[in-house]
C-alpha cells in the first residue's frame, strides 16, 4: 500500500477482555478519507471499548488500530491528527470553557488565538467565561467538540456527540461533520440515534456482543432493508442473526 | 505539557483553598507558639499549673527564632500546613481522574510517563510557590512576635535564608509525595485517607519503635514527615544533604511507581 492509500483509520482484528469476559472480539473496519462512518450498536456492544483501543486509552489484547498507518501512541502530534469527544469531554466543573480550552490548547501546543476561533465555531463565545458547572449538557458537549477541533485535526472520533444537544445543536453538528468530511476529513461517529446517522453517514459499522455484524456503506445498508436503517440495524444486532457481513 | 498542567492547577479553586489553609495554619501555629504561649506564661492571670504545662519559647535565642521559621511547625507533629501541602499534591494528581480530564491529557500526550513528568514539574512549581508564600509568612510572623516581645533578631541572615530554603524544599517534596499518592490511588477520598493514615501513624509508629528498641532503625527515619522535618532542622549541611537525598529518593520512587501504574492503566 502506498503512502497515499493509507487509511486514516484502520482497525484490524481488535479483541479485548475484561476480567475474563470478552468485550470486543476480532473487530475490523476502516474509515476512509472524506467519509463519515457511523458506529452503531446497543449499549454494551463494545463501541466505546473499540474507540478507546483505537485512541490508545485501553491496550488491546490482540489486533491493532492504526491512524494513518501508525498506532495512536506513535503519533508525534496527535491533536493535529485526531480530535475526539468521549464521555462528557473531561470538563472540570470549576473551570470556565475558556480556561478548559486554554489548557487543551497548551496540551496540544496550539496558539491561544485558536481558542477564540473554536469558541466561535461552536457558538460558545458569549458563555465562555461562565463556570462549566452552570452549563447544560448540550453546552458541555459543545465545549467538548470545541476541544476536539482545536488542533484542526484530519480525523474526528466522536462517542455519542449529540447527547444533550438541542435540535439546533444537532443540526449544527450534522452540518459541521458533513462539511468536515466534504473537505477531506474522516469521521468515526458512535451513536444510538439512527435518524441522525442516516442523514450524515457514508458508511455503517454495526456491532453487537463485541463483534462486527456488518461493515458496509449506508447505501448498501438501506438497499438491503428497503430503505429502513432501523430495520437493518435491528436485523444486524439481533442475536438470532449472527452472520457477519463481509467487512469492506 | 508543563504549561497545561500548571494551568490545570491554577484554574481550580481547590488549589487556592489548599494554599490558603496552609497559610492560615502557619500563621495561627507560629503566632500561637511565639506570641500567645509566652504571653500566657508571663500573664499574672494564668493559673501557674496551666502556665507550667505550656511550652516555653525563649525568643531571644537564635535557635528558637530559626525554629519559628519552620513552615511545617517546629515540633515534628502533624500540622495543618503539612496536611494542606500533601492535599495540594493529592489534588494535582486526582482532579484529572475525578472529572475525566486524564482522557484529554492522554489524547494530547499518549506517552503517559511524559504526562507524569509534566505533572511533577507543575506540582513542584506550585509547591515551591506555596513554600515561598509560607516562608514569607513565617518571616512576617517571626518579626511580629519579636516586635511584640521587644526582642532583637539574633539569627543571622544566612541562617534565616538556609532555614527558609530548606522549608521551601521540604514543602515542594511533600506536595510531590501527595501527587504520587493521588496518581497511584486515583480516588480523592481514598488518597486523602491513606495519606492522613500514613502521617498520623508515622509518629505513633516511631514512638512505639523507639520505646521498644531504644533507637530508631534507618527505615523508620525514611518516612515523609520525619524526612521533611529532618531536612528543615538538620544541624549541619551533611545531615541536611542526607535528608534531602533520602526525600528525593522516596519521592522519585513513588512517582516512578505512579508513572508505571498510569502507563498500564485503562482510561
Amino acid at each position: 500500500m502506498t503512502k497515499q492509500e493509507i487509511e486514516p483509520l484502520l482497525v484490524e482484528h481488535l479483541s479485548k477482555s475484561f476480567r475474563g469476559v470478552r468485550r470486543v472480539e476480532d473487530v475490523s473496519f476502516s474509515v476512509g478519507a472524506g467519509r463519515i462512518t457511523g458506529l452503531l450498536g446497543p449499549n454494551g456492544a463494545g463501541k466505546t471499548t473499540t474507540i478507546r483501543m483505537l485512541l490508545g486509552l485501553i491496550a488491546a489484547d490482540t489486533g491493532e488500530a492504526l491512524v494513518f498507518g501508525k498506532p495512536f501512541r506513535n503519533l508525534s502530534d496527535p491533536t493535529r491528527v485526531v480530535g475526539a469527544v468521549l464521555d462528557a469531554g473531561g470538563l472540570h466543573p470549576g473551570r470556565t470553557a475558556r480556561q478548559h480550552l486554554r489548557i487543551a490548547a497548551a496540551q496540544g501546543s496550539h496558539a491561544a488565538a485558536r481558542v477564540e476561533e473554536v469558541l466561535t465555531i461552536v457558538g460558545m463565545s458569549a458563555d465562555a467565561d461562565r463556570r462549566i458547572r452552570d452549563y447544560s449538557l448540550g453546552m458541555r458537549q459543545r465545549v467538548a467538540i470545541a476541544a476536539a477541533i482545536l488542533g484542526d485535526p484530519k480525523i474526528l472520533v466522536l462517542d455519542e456527540p449529540a447527547n444533550g444537544l438541542d435540535p439546533a445543536g444537532i443540526y449544527w453538528l450534522k452540518q459541521y461533520l458533513r462539511s468536515f468530511a466534504d473537505h477531506g476529513g474522516s469521521v468515526l461517529l458512535s451513536s444510538h440515534i439512527l435518524a441522525d446517522v442516516e442523514q450524515i453517514a457514508d458508511d455503517i459499522v454495526a456491532v453487537a456482543d463485541g463483534q462486527v455484524r456488518s461493515a458496509t456503506t449506508l447505501a448498501e445498508a438501506l438497499a438491503a432493508s428497503e430503505g429502513d436503517l432501523e430495520d437493518f440495524y435491528l436485523s444486524m444486532i439481533s442475536s438470532s442473526e449472527r452472520t457477519t457481513h463481509a467487512a469492506r | 505539557m508543563l504549561r497545561a498542567e500548571t494551568l490545570k492547577l491554577t484554574t481550580i479553586p481547590a488549589t487556592k483553598i489548599a494554599v490558603l489553609i496552609a497559610a492560615l495554619g502557619l500563621v495561627a501555629t507560629q503566632l500561637t507558639s511565639t506570641v500567645l504561649f509566652p504571653y500566657l506564661v508571663n500573664s499574672e492571670g494564668t493559673d501557674p499549673e496551666v502556665a507550667g504545662e505550656l511550652p516555653v519559647v525563649d525568643m531571644t535565642k537564635a535557635s528558637e527564632q530559626l525554629a519559628a521559621l519552620n513552615p511545617l511547625g517546629g515540633s515534628g507533629s502533624i500540622g495543618i500546613v503539612l496536611i494542606a501541602v500533601i492535599l495540594l499534591g493529592i489534588l494535582a494528581g486526582i482532579s484529572d481522574f475525578r472529572f475525566g480530564g486524564m482522557v484529554g491529557t492522554a489524547l494530547a500526550q499518549p506517552r503517559r510517563e511524559r504526562t507524569v513528568l509534566a505533572k511533577t514539574g507543575a506540582t513542584a512549581l506550585i509547591g515551591a510557590a506555596t513554600g515561598l508564600i509560607l516562608a514569607a509568612l513565617a518571616v512576617i510572623a517571626l518579626l511580629l512576635a519579636l516586635i511584640l516581645d521587644g526582642t532583637a533578631l539574633s539569627a543571622t541572615l544566612p541562617e534565616i535564608l538556609e532555614t527558609l530554603g530548606r522549608g521551601v524544599l521540604a514543602i515542594t517534596f511533600l506536595s510531590l509525595i501527595g501527587l504520587a499518592a493521588g496518581l497511584l490511588l486515583r480516588n480523592q477520598l481514598t488518597a486523602v485517607l491513606v495519606m492522613l493514615a500514613v502521617l498520623v501513624l508515622e509518629p505513633i509508629l516511631l514512638g512505639i519503635i523507639q520505646l521498644a528498641t531504644g533507637t530508631l532503625p534507618i527505615w523508620a527515619q525514611l518516612m515523609p514527615n520525619t524526612l521533611a522535618h529532618a531536612l528543615i532542622s538538620a544541624p549541619n549541611a551533611l545531615t541536611g544533604a542526607a535528608a534531602l537525598g533520602a526525600l528525593t529518593a522516596l519521592t522519585a520512587l513513588l512517582l516512578t511507581g505512579a508513572a508505571l501504574t498510569l502507563k498500564r492503566r485503562s482510561l
